[in-house]
C-alpha cells in the first residue's frame, strides 16, 4: 500500500482518475441525460431544432450554450417542444400494455415460465445431497414438460398474439430475447464441443484446428462486411442456392420468409461468437487436474457422468461470465442483423420486421426515419433493463469479486 | 493413464472438426476467391469456381488501391484507429493505477458506477455526441470521432488493465519506494512493464474498436470522401446501384485479412492478458 496520506494522496488520485471521469461524463453521462430529456419532446424529422427559450432544452442542448451557438446549424424545420401528453412517445412505443388483457396474458407467459426457474432452485437444493434422487437433467426435462404443459392450458400462443399487439416495443423485445435464447445456449454447445475434442492430448493436428477455428474472432472486428459475405450466400442466386440447383433443386429465397431470415441471422452471428467460447472454455478446461478423471474412470463412471459431474461443474466459474457478458452483447447485436437483412422481411409500415432486433430497430428509428422522440424513450426503456439485468448478473456471476475487495 | 480413445471416436471427432474448419474457413476464403475473380460477379457458374482460384487475378486489387480513394481510407481509418488506441492507453492506464494502487472513498462505486452506465446503448448516445461535436465544431473531423472511440473502449479497458495491475505484487514497488521512489516513478518503473500482456491485448482492441467500426464513423464523419473511413466506406459501395462486387471483396480482404493475422499472432496472449471474464461474444 502506498505511503501518501491526506491532501497529496487526494490530489494523486483526482489526478489520474480526471480524464477518465471527464471522458465518462461528455460521453456517456451526458448523452444519457439529454437522451430521457428528449425523450419527453416531439423531436423528429420536421422539428429537428432546440427552442432556446424553453429552460430545460436552452440548459441540456449543447446548440444552446452562448458559446457553441454560431455552429448550430439553420435552415428549415420547427423546434420541438415538450411533447402533450409528456409521456406520448412511451404511449406509442407501449401501446395498451396497461390494459387488463393485455397484463393478464404478460402474466399468464412469465407463469408458464416459472417452472424453470423453480428448477433451479430445485437443482441448488439437490446439490447439497450426496446421493441426488434425480439428475440435474431430469429435472430440467421435468421443468421443460411444465412449461409446454402449462403453455397448453394457458392457451399461451393466444397470450403471445395479444401481447403482440400492444405496440413495438413488446415486439422488438420479445424477438430479441428470442434471438438471445437461441444463440447464446447454440454458441455454448457448439464452443464446449469443440472445446472438448481439442483438450483431448492425443488429437494428432491440434494446432491447427485452434488456429482455424479462431479465425473469425478476428474477422469479426469488421463483424459488418464479413454479415455482407454472409448474405451473399443466402441470397436468391447466393452461393446456397447455386449449390441447390446443381443437384437440381430450387432453393427457397431464404431472406424473403421471417423463419429462415432469422435462421440466416442466428447462423451468421453464431459464426462471429463461437471462437470466444471455445478459447474461454479451452482454458477452463487445462486448469481441471487429470487425477480426478482417473479416479472417476476407477470408479466406472463413463464418458457422460464425467461431462456432467466433472467438467461442467469445474468449469462453470469460468464460463458462466463469459456466457453473462455475452448474453448482454447478444441482446444488443446490431451489426450482423443489420447487414444482412436490415431488419427485415418488413411486415407492415409501422410494424417491427422479423429480425428487427432492439439494436436495429433503434438504428432504424434514429438515422432512417429520425423519429428522436421515440428512438430516445425505446432507448430509455432498453437501458433500464439492460442496467437490472447487468446489476442481478454482476450478483450472481460475482465477476466483480475481488475485483474491489481487499 | 487414461484409456486411449476407441476409433471410432477419433472418427467421429475429426469429422466434427473438419465441417468445423470449413464453417470457420469458408467465408473467408469465399471473399478471397471473389476478391480475385475479374468482371462485376460475385459468383461464378463454375462448381469448382466456389471453391478453388480458377481465373485469378489483381485487377479488383489494382482497381481499388489506384483508381478509387482507397488508400486513403484506408489511411484514415489506421491514424484514427492508432491515435485512438494512444489516446485510450495513456487515460485508461492512469485510471487503472489509481483505482489499483489506492483505497479510497467512492472508488468502488466508481467501478460499479462503470459497468452500469456501459450498458446504455452507444448507437442511442450517438445522437448526443453528435449534437456535443457540432456544438464544439469537431463534426465530421476525425479529431471528434477519435474522442468518441476513446471514450466508447474507456471501460472495458479501464477494467481489464486494473484487474491486471491487481495481480502484480506490490511489494516491488515498496522495495522501490524504500529506495526513495514516489509511488508513481515506483508503479510506471516497475510495474507497467510487468503489465505488458494486458497493455498489448488492450491496445489490440482498442485499435480494432476505431479500425472495424460502422456506426460511429458512418454517422459522425458522413462525406465527403477524403475523410471517409474504410468500412463505412465499403459498406456504403457493397450498397450502390450497381454493385462492383470483386471490387468490394477486394477492399473486405484488404480490411480483414490485417485483423486475422493479428489475432492469430496474438492468439496466446488473448488467454494470459484478458482478465475480465470476456471481451465480446
Amino acid at each position: 500500500m502506498n505511503t501518501w496520506k491526506g491532501t497529496r494522496k487526494g490530489l494523486t488520485i483526482f489526478f489520474f482518475l480526471f480524464p477518465t471521469m471527464l471522458g465518462i461524463l461528455v460521453f456517456n453521462v451526458y448523452p444519457i441525460v439529454l437522451n430521457t430529456y428528449i425523450s419527453f419532446t416531439n423531436r423528429n424529422k420536421f422539428r429537428p431544432k432546440p427552442d432556446c427559450e424553453v429552460f430545460f432544452t436552452g440548459l441540456l442542448d449543447p446548440l444552446c450554450w452562448p458559446q457553441f451557438r454560431q455552429n448550430a446549424q439553420g435552415g428549415l424545420g420547427q423546434p420541438y417542444r415538450l411533447a402533450e401528453p409528456l409521456f406520448a412517445n412511451y404511449q406509442a412505443l407501449l401501446g395498451k400494455l396497461f390494459s387488463a388483457e393485455a397484463l393478464m396474458a404478460l402474466g399468464k407467459i412469465l407463469l408458464a415460465f416459472t417452472p424453470l426457474i423453480g428448477a433451479v432452485y430445485v437443482n441448488r437444493r439437490l446439490d447439497r445431497e450426496i446421493e441426488r434422487p434425480i439428475s440435474s437433467g431430469g429435472v430440467w426435462l421435468i421443468a421443460i414438460a411444465l412449461v409446454v404443459g402449462l403453455g397448453v392450458l394457458l392457451s399461451i400462443r393466444a397470450a403471445f398474439n395479444q401481447l403482440m399487439t400492444t405496440g413495438p416495443f413488446i415486439i422488438v423485445v420479445l424477438r430479441t430475447i428470442l434471438f438471445v435464447a437461441i444463440r447464446v445456449p447454440l454458441t455454448f454447445v457448439f464452443g464446449l464441443t469443440l472445446a472438448l475434442i481439442l483438450n483431448d492430448s492425443r488429437l494428432k493436428g491440434k494446432t491447427f484446428f485452434r488456429v482455424a477455428l479462431f479465425v473469425p474472432w478476428g474477422a469479426s472486428s469488421v463483424a459488418i462486411l464479413m454479415a455482407l459475405v454472409w448474405q451473399f450466400f443466402f441470397r436468391q442466386q447466393g452461393t446456397i442456392n447455386q449449390l441447390f440447383s446443381q443437384i437440381g433443386i430450387q432453393g427457397p429465397i431464404w431472406l424473403q420468409n421471417p423463419v429462415s431470415a432469422f435462421g440466416v441471422v442466428v447462423l451468421a452471428d453464431l459464426w462471429f461468437s463461437y471462437p470466444f467460447f471455445m478459447v474461454a472454455i479451452l482454458g477452463a478446461l487445462q486448469s481441471i487436474p487429470v487425477e480426478l478423471y482417473e479416479a472417476a474412470e476407477v470408479d466406472g463412471a463413463n464418458w457422460w457422468v464425467q461431462l456432467q459431474r466433472i467438467t461442467l461443474p469445474l468449469i462453470r466459474p469460468a464460463v458462466l461470465p463469459a456466457t453473462v457478458l455475452t448474453s448482454i452483447t447478444a441482446f444488443q447485436m446490431f451489426g450482423t442483423a443489420y447487414a444482412i437483412t436490415a431488419g427485415g422481411p418488413l411486415a407492415g409500415a409501422d410494424t417491427p420486421g422479423a429480425t428487427e432486433f432492439v439494436m436495429v430497430y433503434a438504428y432504424r428509428q434514429i438515422y432512417q426515419l429520425q423519429n428522436y422522440g421515440r428512438a430516445t424513450a425505446f432507448a430509455v426503456l432498453i437501458f433500464i433493463m439492460l442496467f437490472l439485468a447487468t446489476l442481478y448478473s454482476l450478483r450472481i456471476t460475482r465477476i466483480t469479486k475481488g475485483a474491489y475487495e481487499s | 493413464m487414461i484409456k486411449r480413445t476407441p476409433i471410432g471416436v477419433r472418427v467421429l471427432q475429426y469429422t466434427f472438426l473438419v465441417i468445423a474448419v470449413i464453417f470457420a474457413l469458408y467465408p473467408v476464403w469465399f471473399a478471397l476467391l471473389a476478391s480475385g475473380r475479374s468482371g462485376g460477379r460475385l459468383y461464378t457458374l463454375s462448381l469448382p469456381g466456389m471453391f478453388f482460384p480458377v481465373d485469378w487475378s489483381f485487377e479488383n486489387y489494382r482497381f481499388m488501391l489506384f483508381e478509387r480513394p482507397y488508400l486513403t481510407w484506408i489511411t484514415n481509418s489506421f491514424k484514427v484507429a492508432s491515435i485512438t488506441t494512444i489516446f485510450s492507453l495513456v487515460v485508461c492506464t492512469s485510471a487503472a493505477f489509481a483505482l489499483s494502487r489506492f483505497r479510497f472513498k467512492g472508488r468502488e462505486f466508481f467501478l460499479i458506477f462503470l459497468l452500469a452506465i456501459s450498458t446504455f446503448p452507444g448507437i442511442l448516445s450517438l445522437v448526443a455526441i453528435a449534437q456535443v461535436l457540432t456544438a464544439v465544431g469537431l463534426f465530421g473531423k476525425h479529431l471528434g470521432l477519435i474522442l468518441a472511440f476513446t471514450s466508447a473502449t474507456l471501460v472495458f479497458c479501464t477494467w481489464n488493465l486494473k484487474g491486471y495491475f491487481d495481480t502484480i505484487p506490490i511489494d516491488l514497488e515498496e522495495a522501490a519506494q524504500i529506495d526513495g521512489t514516489t509511488p508513481v516513478q515506483a508503479f510506471f518503473l516497475i510495474a507497467l512493464p510487468l503489465a505488458r500482456p494486458a497493455l498489448a491485448v488492450t491496445a489490440i482492441l482498442a485499435f480494432m474498436t476505431g479500425w472495424g467500426d460502422f456506426i460511429f464513423s458512418s454517422v459522425l464523419v458522413p462525406a465527403p470522401d477524403t475523410v471517409k473511413l474504410a468500412v463505412p466506406a465499403l459498406y456504403s459501395l457493397a450498397n450502390s446501384v450497381s454493385v462492383p462486387w470483386g471490387q468490394f471483396a477486394a477492399g473486405a480482404v484488404i480490411v480483414v485479412i490485417p485483423t486475422v493475422l493479428v489475432y492469430l499472432a496474438l492468439n496466446r496472449y488473448f488467454e494470459a492478458g484478458l482478465t475480465v471474464g470476456g471481451v465480446k461474444g
